[in-house]
């Protein structure tokens, strides 16, 4: 006889989140790591929410000088770099931290990838998993805006202008709905004062909420279930988490957090852009040479460049139902083709981070 | 006579004494230099007498060393009140938790027969002479405070006068009777020292640190079964006391220097005044900016006509920007026939702003990914980003005494004449009522 919905639904969350292993003894005592040769790649999670709390604990210091509005936003972030005691060093740290955040969150996806680790029972922890990815590019955008200068602006004019271009693709009666989406998301038909402020809510006060809402489900899950094998074979050794896995991991933070420091205290993250993009937004005038977004997006801005929009849109929404489906996708994949998959994932970011722009002008001349 | 007795025979012939009897008793009585382990016959108030003792005097007694061996560096360390403070707070916590240990450890053998079997006077001589050289230190301490200071223009000199054989007391003589006492307490127990325990000083098993723990303990079946277990355990945890406190030490580092940097962040940053003007200025001239532009936004709420130019002042290879309707950017060329040719400068790719030179195809281009667009036409080039043309803005010119002369709508259609003699006194305006959204 079939199963009522009910009582699978029940059985599958069960079985997800065994909240019976909820105990000092499970979670702590007798907590393993396996010891083999992707080992590091356990490390690089606790990693991006080591940068999670710096970004923390930065914005919050930056939120005592900054100013969200229009004409207050630039100023704002000048006075904290130029007047305000090491505040250089606080925004440098905001800024560095939120790129190594972005790429330990990349990488700790594609190692999880690699290990299949959202093999059941731990899908609840991909799908969290997956949706702190979103979220940390969600982040990015936002935070991008808030200085309110002419590459902030204008790329987010450009990023958000991207919408409007699916409606080509909509049937007639509903192509008007792409670009309704973008003005609710400005908050006006053109970038101004509304857009800040709506960026400025999501960067501060909803998206953190949505992250230590899913952070605590990711974790939460992580520690009952354990960690994830990672290899087919099984573990010739094992590594207690607590004293020896731990404090290797408080060893990593230390490593990263000096690299961080020494970064924000020598190369101001501006220096990386030439000073036109960097003056106050200027509505009135026409858009400045360079501009582009944050390295982490270039995965998906140069294809954009050089690809039909429709099969940015193809592409873009069959690898987010992908991620989120992964597990059930991949559900008989051998830990081999994982490898493989993560890897040619890895090369494709890779690539396109690091040359697009070359590939881009070789392609477009 | 007796200031010479005390703070210059009593020197010499400590360290004579000390250096002879060590020598000889090394020589006669190697196996002796020891302490005579204890743990076993009593462990539990050992560990909470010896380790303090031990962290609090070899702390005490290196900040000592240290200033006598380099005071002109020490003084100048010490010329910085934060590290001064820092000095003489460790040095008195060192003093304190030294104190407390000795004070268990006296409490132990006092009260432990099975110790006092292997007690001997000299021990008892040993702990009292500590205990007192200890309560002075940290009476001086408190009484004659920022002693990690002074002590290097007066107790450094003095030691070095002796070590280069020119003794010299001035400083000392004058000094008050606790803080003699507490020199000639330290040449007292240099003096017993080869007869006594504080010999195991110069066996210090440095490298216990770093080896595995062993405990000296009875032996019977039952332990030995236990012991294997027992080493394994101490390792572990032996590795994670040694972690945590490499980690905690590298973090307190951390945090200092962090604290140091981003404390000051918090605090007003005391400007100049000059600084001050000009920041305020700045600020004034962003709202000031900010207010035209809204003044620009409610003056294309209210009115149906836009003032964007007297037509002679605009050309056809430089665009005059104004701000359309939309309150998007928009471009204003002449033709050479002299009619005004309106364009919006909103990129029909991903809304950048087009760039206002015409190139010698008669085209302007956005600068964001490369798209030409002709200026007659708007239309984009052929494979650019950017498929559909540039909007046409509606126009309309008037005369000096407003009556109007020519007219385009957003689809292009004209009305008038424009006599391009006449353009010195012709204005040209966008209108609500032509485009394509009226």
């Amino acid at each position: 006889m079939k199963r009522s919905f009910v009582a699978s639904t029940f059985d599958f969350l069960s079985s997800r989140l065994p909240i019976e292993k909820l105990s000092f003894k499970h979670m702590v005592t007798e907590k393993d790591v396996p010891v083999h040769r992707m080992s590091w790649g356990y490390y690089v999670g606790g990693l991006a929410l080591f940068f999670f709390i710096i970004q923390v604990v930065t914005g919050l210091m930056l939120l005592f000088y900054y100013e969200p509005t229009v004409s207050e936003a630039h100023e704002s972030v000048e006075y904290i770099t130029h007047f305000v005691t090491m505040g250089a060093l606080v925004r440098n740290l905001h800024a560095w931290s939120a790129s190594f955040m972005i790429f330990c969150v990349i990488t700790h996806m594609l190692t999880s990838l690699a290990m299949k680790a959202f093999a059941k029972p731990r899908e609840i922890t991909w799908i969290a998993g997956v949706l702190l990815l979103l979220v940390t590019f969600g982040f990015g955008f936002t935070g991008y805006l808030l200085p309110w200068n002419q590459i902030a602006v204008n790329a987010t004019k450009v990023g958000l202008a991207s919408i409007d271009q699916v409606g080509q693709y909509l049937p007639a009666a509903l192509s008007h709905l792409a670009e309704d989406v973008r003005v609710t998301i400005q908050g006006a038909p053109a970038i101004g004062q509304a857009t800040l402020s709506r960026f400025f809510a999501l960067h501060v006060v909803i998206l953190p909420l949505l992250v230590l809402g899913v952070i605590g489900l990711h974790l939460l899950s992580v520690q009952l279930h354990g960690m994830s094998p990672g290899i087919e074979e099984k573990p010739v050794r094992k590594e207690k988490f607590f004293p020896f896995f731990i404090l290797k991991d408080f060893k990593e933070w230390g490593i990263a957090f000096l690299v961080v420091f020494v970064l924000a205290l020598c190369l101001p993250f501006d220096s990386l852009f030439p000073y036109p993009l960097l003056e106050p937004y200027n509505a009135l005038g026409s858009t400045p040479d360079g501009i582009k977004p944050e390295w982490y997006f270039y995965f998906v801005y140069y294809p954009m460049e050089l690809l039909p929009f429709w099969i940015i849109i193809v592409v873009m929404t069959t690898a987010n139902l992908g991620l989120f489906a992964a597990p059930w996708i991949f559900k008989g994949a051998s830990h081999k083709f994982m490898r493989w998959i993560a890897s040619a994932i890895a090369a494709y970011l890779i690539i396109m981070t690091l040359f697009g722009e070359s590939i881009y002008h070789a392609i477009k001349g | 006579m007796l200031e010479l007795f005390l703070f210059v025979g009593l020197p010499y012939a400590a360290t004579i004494v000390c250096i002879v009897g060590t020598v000889r008793r090394f020589k006669y009585d190697r196996y002796g230099i020891t302490t005579l382990s204890s743990q076993f016959l009593e462990g539990k108030k050992m560990l909470w007498g010896s380790a303090p003792w031990h962290i609090g005097i070899l702390t005490v007694f290196l900040g000592h060393f240290v200033a006598f061996l380099v005071p002109g560096v020490w003084q100048r360390l010490m010329a910085i009140p934060s590290l001064l403070t820092i000095a003489e707070t460790l040095g008195m916590a060192a003093s304190l938790i030294c104190l407390v240990g000795l004070i268990v450890l006296i409490f132990r053998r006092a009260t432990t027969a099975r110790l006092q079997k292997t007690t001997k006077l000299a021990d008892f001589i040993v702990a009292l002479l500590l205990l007192g050289q200890i309560a002075l230190g940290l009476m001086i301490a408190g009484g004659f405070r920022w002693g990690a200071s002074w002590s290097t223009g007066t107790l450094a000199p003095y030691i070095w006068s002796l070590i280069t054989l020119g003794p010299d007391i001035s400083v000392i003589r004058d000094m008050p009777v606790i803080i003699q006492a507490h020199i000639v307490g330290a040449w007292l127990i240099v003096f017993i020292f080869p007869f006594t325990r504080l010999i195991h000083m110069i066996t210090v098993p440095i490298h216990y640190l770093m080896r595995s723990p062993q405990k000296v303990v009875w032996t019977n079946p039952r332990r030995n079964a236990s012991a294997v277990v027992a080493r394994a355990d101490q390792n572990s945890r032996r590795h994670f006391i040694k972690a945590s406190l490499g980690l905690s030490a590298a973090g307190l580092l951390l945090s200092v220097g962090v604290l140091d940097k981003l404390g000051r962040f918090f605090q007003m940053p005391g400007l100049h005044h000059d600084e001050e003007a000009d920041l305020l200025e700045t600020r004034l001239r962003r709202l000031q900016l900010t207010a035209e532009e809204k003044q620009l936004e409610l003056e294309r709420l209210r009115s149906n006509e836009i003032y964007v130019s007297k037509l002679s002042d605009l050309n056809g290879s430089t665009g005059k920007y104004f701000i359309d309707y939309a309150m998007r950017p928009g471009l204003a060329f002449r033709s050479e026939d002299g009619w005004p040719m309106l364009l919006s400068a909103k990129c029909t790719h991903l809304g950048c702003t087009v760039g206002n030179q015409v190139d010698a195809n008669g085209k302007i281009l956005c600068p964001c990914h490369v798209s030409y667009f002709d200026v007659k036409t708007g239309l984009p080039n052929e494979g650019a980003p950017a498929k559909a043309p540039l909007d046409r803005i509606a126009w309309i010119v008037r005369d000096e005494q407003g009556a109007e002369i020519a007219t385009e709508s957003s689809r292009g259609s004209r009305t008038g004449r424009i006599d391009p003699q006449m353009a010195e006194y012709y204005s040209l305006y966008i209108v609500r009522s032509l485009s394509a959204e009226a």
